[in-house]
């Protein structure tokens, strides 16, 4: 039994090396005029020897992270902060940081960070098209704008008289409906639509859809 | 002799939890390099599907306007607003759409892929090694 208990001990303490983490998965919900988030990934050395961090790599270009130092000594803590900055991202994003330390005999930790990013404003799908020659049935874009956003939709405009736009406000201030009709498909044409908002109030937003009659 | 016996009951036992997070678990390692993931293609197979092939790189600007796939079209998150209706201009409903970026570690090509399907184009593909494969290639 003694010699049973050995093995598990050796095979424990090289499988799940000496840094604990206070919380490895993070999630985070964002707001609509959130940009970026940072995490703080807490962790202390629980072994009997300085145990250094040789690399911090993520997943994406996207995250960033900082590290005040490399060292730990035992039964010291220390911080990963990690920064993933949304530029253009929407919906759920998991991001994974690997963390590698030595001795070498440390497996790589890795840290999760998810964001549930909202959009102030969605618009499904940003794009509709015809194939030349067939019907010129009209499709419909939707727009959701987020519960906590400030803005509302103030018009919908097409750059092409030949690409109708009709705007019907489903729920008041929070859904919309654009339906798109083109007055001919018989040869392949584009067009803008603008979808202009009330917010900021100095500089209103205007966000875009596009349509495509194509070949 | 029985603690080895009862070492392997162990071992026995462990094997049951690992290969139930290896078959089900959402984010399992793949098996091999050429395993591929939902949506993704060699580069060997999209090269034999020839000419019908518009090529997205997700990468930077930085990056694509240093190097890219002969024909490529830049498109990011980034720039989203700016780059996708200079790729619906280039887009005809019969191509094939593969997208890459940096590695098979870079998660960008995916991300785009998932939006030019939220946006009805079809079929998109991810390049599987992305740059990298096309560097390395043969």
């Amino acid at each position: 039994m003694r010699t049973l208990l050995f093995l598990l001990c050796a095979f424990t303490s090289s499988a799940f090396g000496q840094l604990a983490w206070d919380n490895p998965e993070q999630t985070f919900n964002s707001k609509p005029q959130d940009e970026s988030v940072v995490a703080k990934y807490r962790f202390t050395n629980k072994g009997n020897e300085t145990i250094k961090i040789e690399n911090v790599a993520t997943s994406c270009g996207c995250t960033t992270t900082a590290l005040a130092k490399k060292e730990y000594a035992p039964g010291e803590s220390g911080e990963i902060e990690a920064k993933f900055t949304f530029a253009g991202r929407t919906g759920r994003q998991e991001k994974a940081i690997t963390v590698t330390t030595s001795p070498a005999s440390q497996q790589p930790t890795v840290l999760r960070l998810n964001v549930n990013i909202e959009e102030p404003i969605k618009i499904q799908p940003q794009f509709v098209f015809w194939r030349v020659g067939e019907q010129p049935d009209p499709k419909t874009i939707h727009i959701a704008v987020a519960d906590d956003s400030p803005a509302k939709i103030a018009s919908v405009e097409s750059d092409n008289p030949g690409v109708k736009v009709q705007l019907t406000e489903l729920k008041p201030g929070k859904e919309y409906e654009v339906q798109v009709t083109p007055a001919s498909v018989s040869q392949p044409g584009a067009a803008t639509l603008l979808i202009r908002t009330d917010y900021p109030h100095d500089n209103p937003q205007t966000k875009y859809a596009y349509v495509r009659i194509n070949k | 002799m029985r603690a080895l016996r009862q070492a392997l009951l162990i071992f026995l036992a462990a094997l049951v939890p690992a290969g139930l997070t290896a078959a089900f678990h959402p984010r399992r390692p793949a098996w091999s390099e050429d395993t591929l993931l939902p949506g993704e293609e060699k580069l060997q197979t999209v090269l034999a599907w020839g000419s019908g092939v518009l090529w997205i790189d997700a990468r930077s600007s930085k990056e694509y306007e240093a190097e890219h796939v002969p024909g490529a079209i830049l498109l990011n998150l980034e720039d989203w607003e700016q780059l996708f209706p200079r790729f619906l201009d280039q887009w005809h409903p019969e191509e094939k759409v593969v997208v890459y970026c940096s590695s098979t570690a870079c998660e960008l090509s995916h991300e785009v892929a998932e939006r030019l399907k939220a946006n009805g184009i079809s079929p998109v593909y991810v390049l599987k090694g992305g740059w990298e494969a096309w560097k390395n290639r043969k």
